[in-house]
């Protein structure tokens, strides 16, 4: 585990900026990698917003004021990057957001970066079927793990309205996956 | 039921009496929903069917240390301040302000540094499209008298640069 407080005074200083960031990269690449990819998709779009997000990271670090973990931060910019990635494709496309995640999940099937069965394709449907805000606690609760005291730090939501999302995100599922096998 | 809400109830109060310990706010409110949760939990798929090649954490870390350099270069052209691109960005960032759906203040005044920063920080979600539907004719004519590049050392760098359509695409 790293020193969180003394990597971002590296990351803030001229000196050791590109050698603490390669640092940072490594230690947060993969997490917020599946984080993005489980909303938006596509391995090459998550690539782009990966990417685009680290390159907001490096720019903004210093603007960082420790308001928050460094971890729920870049979290934060990786969630808003996706966010606005989907809503971008649904405007240049000018069609609506909802019916965008019901695409990036048809396409799913044809996907060579995608090994999930049928089940998995309906959970994955039912979650893109969720409002932004339960499809983001279900994903980070159940699939990375996170506890709601973090999710709250990152989403900047009570525990109790994370509870409240993550069980009506649940039952939601439970109702698609149901109304699909009947 | 009523038997067990006022079992919970009681033991609730005896055991904070005897033990010292608490529990959260709403834990016995809550914990019905978090059972299930988890009863729905249990029949869902634990993995998510996602797949990505082995090297690819590998090479995303080159990737995108690359592009801090490149962008770094682009830095340095706002902080040098040689080239007046202030009037410009201003006009940039408020249109664009008002083209993603940002509450828009006329009475707002932002500071050069504060919407260079959030130009610094955002010029990543921009396209073309974008910029070329923020600007109006009058907004283009307007940048040109702004475009005085003093430092021949940028001049040089850019002219010298292989990567010109990375800078124009930007």
């Amino acid at each position: 585990m790293i020193d969180e407080i003394s990597l971002v005074k590296e990351l803030q200083n001229v000196q050791t900026k590109q050698k603490a960031f390669r640092v940072l990269i490594s230690e947060y690449k993969e997490r917020l990698y599946w984080h993005i990819r489980k909303i938006v998709i596509s391995h090459d779009d998550a690539d782009d917003v990966l990417q685009n997000t680290f390159i907001k990271v490096f720019r903004g670090i210093d603007h960082f004021k420790h308001d928050s973990k460094l971890y729920s931060w870049m979290y934060r910019i990786a969630t808003n990057e996706s966010i606005t990635f989907i809503n971008k494709r649904a405007r240049d496309r000018n069609i609506d957001i909802s019916e965008i995640k019901q695409e990036l999940v048809t396409n799913l099937q044809s996907d060579a970066w995608f090994s999930g069965n049928d089940i998995q394709i309906i959970l994955q449907e039912a979650v893109a079927r969720l409002p932004n805000k339960q499809q983001l606690v279900f994903n980070m609760k159940y699939f990375d793990h996170l506890k709601y005291q973090e999710i709250s730090e990152i989403l900047g939501t009570s525990v109790g309205g994370l509870k409240a999302s993550y069980f009506q995100a649940v039952k939601k599922i439970e109702n698609y996956i149901k109304t699909k096998h009947n | 039921m009523k038997e067990t809400s006022k079992h919970i109830k009681d033991w609730k109060l005896a055991d904070n009496i005897k033990t010292g310990f608490t529990i959260p706010e709403n834990y016995f409110t809550d914990i019905e929903d978090d059972f299930s949760s988890k009863l729905i939990e249990d029949k869902l798929p634990k993995h998510n069917g996602f797949q990505i090649t082995k090297a690819y954490f590998e090479n995303v870390e080159n990737n995108i240390i690359e592009k801090t350099i490149h962008k770094k270069g682009k830095l340095i052209n706002f902080k040098t301040r040689k080239i007046k691109l202030i009037s410009v960005a201003a006009s940039i960032a408020l249109l664009l302000f008002f083209g993603s759906n940002f509450i828009y203040n006329t009475n707002t005044e932002l500071s050069s540094e504060e919407i260079i920063s959030w130009l610094d920080m955002n010029v990543n979600s921009f396209s073309n499209e974008d910029i070329a539907f923020a600007l109006t004719e009058i907004n283009v004519n307007n940048i040109n008298p702004y475009l005085v590049i003093e430092n021949e050392d940028i001049v040089e760098s850019l002219l010298n640069s292989n990567d010109l359509d990375y800078l124009i695409e930007e």
